[in-house]
């Protein structure tokens, strides 16, 4: 019934090299907690809003967890083509990801692949292939992967295309929760909050 | 245990109805039914209301309300499936029941609101920012503006953004944000207040939980990019530090001076340090200032280096590409001068002291980390002020002065730390000894540490090859390693285990043979001070660190022989380094050992001077030393087995001396063969003996070749293998091996070779026979050593015999 709307996607971005914030800075800057985002998209006749959490590049500032995860439609995983631990790293990215948000079919959820910073030093510097990315997207259930550039966004907009395509092909028949029978006038009132009535 | 489990329950419970709620929500909007919405989600959001969670569990619970909460905006959002005006929902939504589930649905409409651009967003920033004050509950009002933050986040006005709406500007967002913050502040540092006094562990740890969500506003202001330098130093910054200083909460201080120097970028902070570190002082006396102080110096000095690197790397790309080099350059080579502009080194250096200063409590070790950071920032952004380094270095010397050794192991590990920085930095301990601070601090050190550190440089030293090549530098440098040196404190090193003693004086030996200069003048003056200073080492250490003494001084006289042999000059008497006075010296030291009492070693060095004195033609040195060594065998060898090495280390010296006239060398190899002949056992005399024979033949032009005494010592040992044979005879009843006989035979052999008239085919012939008659003897006992021996002997002169010429014709005699 609502498939004809407006489709709402939530995104977790992971990994050791963030990309939302694609603009060119050699300058650090911490992102504390998570970089919460929404992005308008559309493809082909349907509009999406995409939810963005990009975490990726920090993990000192998360002093309250990554409930977040949960709920995730997709989940983006990010590396830097000039950093070999950042591409050895995504191993254990993925895993903390199903870990904790725990999706009904672990197997089948979809991830997608960047490999960040393509541009620098016009790719002198690269140390981790394309065909050796590729090969662990493979190994993974055949993970779409895209290289983007840190500098001008390429290839960003067809990642969040690819996501949205996604989405339309895994659409479920619509996974409704059901109610149980409980009495919820009665709880809210056994509801007490101390003393305050905010 | 039973709290986390009734969490648990009660989290469960939760999720449970804000899925129903959800449920029911979404099921309103699917039939664009606003009013039913409205009423389930704010049922949904009461749960939120809840006091029984601890921070993390009511994270999860927020996590689950807030991801029905965008479907609910995206209802919103579309004016024709409800058909109420954005501008009345804000006005509808206010009607909700609870204060907090109002506000919840009214930061979602204000968003929404501000997407319209249908009104100034400055406006509804304003508002919602003062209205969330309706909620003072710690951990519900700090979600609750943590949601509005969240919310607010992309439509913020900001340079390029397309919310900045006619009369908006940058600075409403930043006040929006700064106001967020100081009400979030003001809730977690209340926090600390509630609840009875017992749980006040609890409590922190949960507070501690809550931190991201105040830190995240810093967040949000650093990615706001119309905060320019300008308005960072006049505004945020001075606002923000405002509110640390007077919560005068430890927690809430230390976070958000560590979230500031994170979030915001080194420029800035390098524009700011004035700012920034005048707020360190005014900071709570726990809190841990020098963590927060270490960072911020390991961030400028990370920033100084790596721009370094980057400039490095653009001058390898401009062959590459022109434009790129120019714009990089430019930008690159801004940031060092900036670093000397601003003063960082004397800003971050003052207000250290002033910290160290008001922080009466801190420990030492607080105090020498914060130290070390400073150095390390120095030896980064200003590798060629060894002035500032010295400063730091005199700064600690002041904090530990007036204070007994350290004792704190994590104190003295960070001196180690401290003192070992500019070793790896300048990879040259030369650099280390101009600091005069420097040994000022190792004298703080106990003396395990100071040996300890004492290796560090040796180490150093030892694998950068670095040359010492002053005296000066040699006395600054023993001044550091004195602990190695010599027993400190008169405490005798006994407990130290023996290999740890053997591998520091190993290193002390390896270093002296890395202290060289190429002018003999300045070398000999390294080798005095040297000899100063190791003759004070005491007995266990002289052994380790004569020799290399002696080698390196040795090393002086060639040195001095080739520039002789440069200028013609005949003699270097009056020179300073002439080598009489380094021979003079080189007495002195190894008398010292002898007295240690390391006869064994003294002797070799007493022979090794001689020889070396008779490559100078120093003939009354030599021989003065071959006293000593004399002496030496004399008194203090008594060890059978030493005398025998002894003799023979004598006999292979006194055969290569060439300086002896007939008289000294009558006396000495007189002395020798005197020796030989009194060894104990028969085969150590009949061996040292014949060995004695070479001193009488020396093979080279103008070399003594007297065959009489030759055959003398070898008829002479012929006789000592005799006695022994008999003696065997006599006490175990069989001869003993005829080896002696072999042995003495291949003497022959090499003399009738070299020409010895004296020594004759015949008594060859004769030799031989005699082995043949002693092997076959009945009593003899065979050994397979001496007769393989005895064989290829043999098989030699038959070889000889047969090769004709010369050597054929003078080997002929010999029947075998």
């Amino acid at each position: 019934m609502a498939s004809r709307r407006r489709k709402l996607l939530k995104i977790i971005i992971l990994g050791d090299s963030g990309f939302v914030n694609k603009k060119f800075s050699n300058q650090y800057k911490a992102t504390i907690g998570a970089d919460f985002l929404t992005k308008e998209l559309q493809f082909e006749d349907r509009l999406f809003t995409l939810q963005i959490w990009d975490t990726a590049g920090q993990e000192r500032f998360q002093s309250l967890g990554v409930a977040f995860y949960r709920g995730a439609d997709c989940c983006v995983l990010t590396y830097d083509v000039n950093v070999m631990k950042s591409f050895e790293n995504l191993n254990r990215w993925r895993d903390e990801f199903l870990l904790q948000a725990s999706p009904s079919d672990p197997d089948n959820f979809p991830f997608i692949l960047l490999g960040n910073k393509v541009d620098v030093d016009n790719g002198s510097s690269r140390v981790v292939s394309e065909k050796k990315a590729k090969a662990w997207c493979m190994s993974k259930g055949n993970i779409p992967y895209f290289e983007t550039s840190a500098k001008d966004g390429t290839n960003v907009e067809e990642a969040f295309m690819c996501i949205a395509k996604n989405a339309i092909k895994n659409e479920p028949e619509e996974e409704m929760y059901v109610p149980d029978t409980i009495d919820m006038t009665n709880r809210a009132h056994s509801q007490t909050s101390s003393g305050c009535e905010c | 245990m039973d709290v986390i489990i009734d969490e648990e329950k009660w989290l469960a419970e939760g999720i449970a109805s804000v899925q129903q709620n959800a449920f029911y929500m979404l099921r309103a909007v699917d039939s664009d039914n606003l009013r039913e919405a409205l009423k389930y989600s704010a049922q949904m959001l009461s749960e939120l209301r809840t006091s029984k969670l601890s921070p993390h569990k009511y994270f999860e619970l927020y996590m689950r309300a807030f991801d029905e909460l965008r479907k609910l905006e995206l209802f919103f959002k579309d004016e024709s499936r409800h058909g109420v005006h954005v501008s009345d929902l804000y006005e509808l939504v206010q009607h909700a029941g609870n204060v907090l589930p109002r506000l919840y649905l009214l930061c979602t409409v204000g968003s929404v609101y501000m997407k319209s651009k249908e009104v100034s967003c400055k406006d509804i920033l304003k508002d919602l920012v003062e209205m969330c004050r309706a909620v003072q509950h710690p951990i519900r009002g700090l979600f609750l503006r943590s949601y509005l933050c969240q919310v607010t986040r992309d439509k913020l006005p900001d340079i390029g953004s397309e919310y900045k709406g006619v009369g908006d500007s940058v600075l409403d967002a930043v006040d929006f944000v700064l106001q967020n913050f100081m009400e979030m502040n003001k809730l977690w540092v209340r926090l600390q207040h509630q609840g009875p006094a017992q749980v006040a562990e609890k409590r922190e740890k949960e507070r501690n939980e809550l931190r991201d969500l105040v830190g995240k506003n810093l967040h949000i202001l650093s990615q706001i990019e119309g905060v320019d330098l300008e308005m960072y130093r006049d505004t945020v910054l001075p606002k923000i530090l405002e509110q640390v200083v007077n919560s005068k909460d430890e927690l809430a201080q230390h976070y958000l001076m560590d979230c500031i120097i994170q979030v915001f970028p080194d420029e800035y902070h390098l524009q700011t340090l004035d700012i920034l570190l005048a707020a360190c002082p005014q900071l709570q006396p726990t809190v841990d200032i020098k963590t927060v102080l270490s960072q911020l110096m390991e961030r400028l000095s990370n920033y100084a280096a790596s721009s370094t690197e980057v400039s490095d790397h653009s001058l390898a790309l401009l062959v590459s590409s022109f434009d790129t080099i120019c714009l990089l350059t430019m930008s690159i080579l801004q940031v060092l001068p900036e670093f000397l502009q601003v003063e960082a080194f004397a800003k971050l250096n003052n207000a250290i002291g002033k910290v160290i200063e008001a922080q009466i409590d801190m420990p030492i070790v607080g105090a020498i980390t914060l130290y070390t950071s400073l150095l390390m920032f120095t030896l980064r952004v200003h590798p060629d002020r060894l002035d500032y380094v010295d400063l730091v270095l005199g700064a600690c010397v002041r904090k530990l002065s007036g204070k007994p050794k350290l004792e704190d192991s994590r104190a003295t590990k960070q001196i180690i730390a401290l003192l070992s920085a500019p070793l790896d930095k300048y990879n040259d301990a030369v650099t280390a000894l101009t600091l005069s601070n420097y040994p000022c601090i190792m004298d703080y050190l106990d003396n395990d540490t100071n040996k300890v550190m004492a290796m560090v440089i040796i180490q150093n030293i030892l694998k950068n090859y670095t040359c010492i090549s002053t005296a000066d530098q040699v006395e600054a440098l023993f001044e550091l390693i004195k602990g190695l040196i010599r027993d400190i404190d008169e405490s005798p090193g006994d407990e130290l285990d023996e290999e740890d003693f053997k591998e520091e004086q190993n290193s002390v030996a390896r270093l002296i043979h890395m202290l060289y200069n190429d002018d003999p003048d300045e070398m000999l003056k390294i080798i005095c001070t040297v000899q100063r200073h190791i003759m004070t080492g005491g007995q266990r250490r002289l052994p380790f660190t004569v020799p290399p003494l002696v080698f390196s001084a040795l090393k002086v006289n060639s040195l001095v022989r080739r520039l002789q042999g440069q200028d013609g000059e005949a003699d270097g008497e009056e020179a300073p380094a002439s080598p009489k006075q380094i021979f003079r010296l080189m007495n002195q030291t190894i008398e010292a050992l002898s007295s240690v009492p390391s006869p064994d070693l003294a002797l070799r060095l007493y022979l090794q001077c001689a020889e070396a004195a008779s490559d100078c033609d120093l003939e009354p040195i030599a021989y003065e030393f071959f006293t000593q060594a004399f002496i030496l065998y004399e008194e203090d060898i008594a060890d059978s087995k030493a005398q025998f090495t002894a003799i023979h280390l004598i006999i292979g010296t006194l055969q290569r001396m060439a300086v002896f006239g007939v008289e000294n060398r009558d006396t000495l190899t007189h002395k020798a063969t005197g020796y030989s002949a009194k060894l104990l056992k028969k085969a150590d005399q009949c061996r040292a003996v014949y060995a004695c024979s070479h001193l009488f033949w020396v093979d080279e032009q103008d070399g003594i070749k007297d065959g009489e005494r030759v055959l003398l010592c070898l008829k002479r040992s012929l006789r000592i293998a005799n006695a022994a044979q008999q003696m065997a005879n006599v006490t175990r009843g069989s001869s003993g091996p005829v080896t002696l006989f072999v042995e003495i035979l291949n003497k022959y052999l090499y003399f009738f070779e070299k020409g010895n008239p004296k020594v004759t085919s015949s008594a060859i012939q004769g030799l031989v026979e005699l082995i043949r008659t002693e092997m076959q003897s009945e009593t003899s006992t065979p050994d397979q050593g001496t007769t393989a021996f005895f064989n290829s002997t043999l098989r030699y002169i038959q070889f000889q015999k047969q090769k004709g010429g010369l050597m054929g014709e003078k080997y002929d005699p010999v029947k075998l």
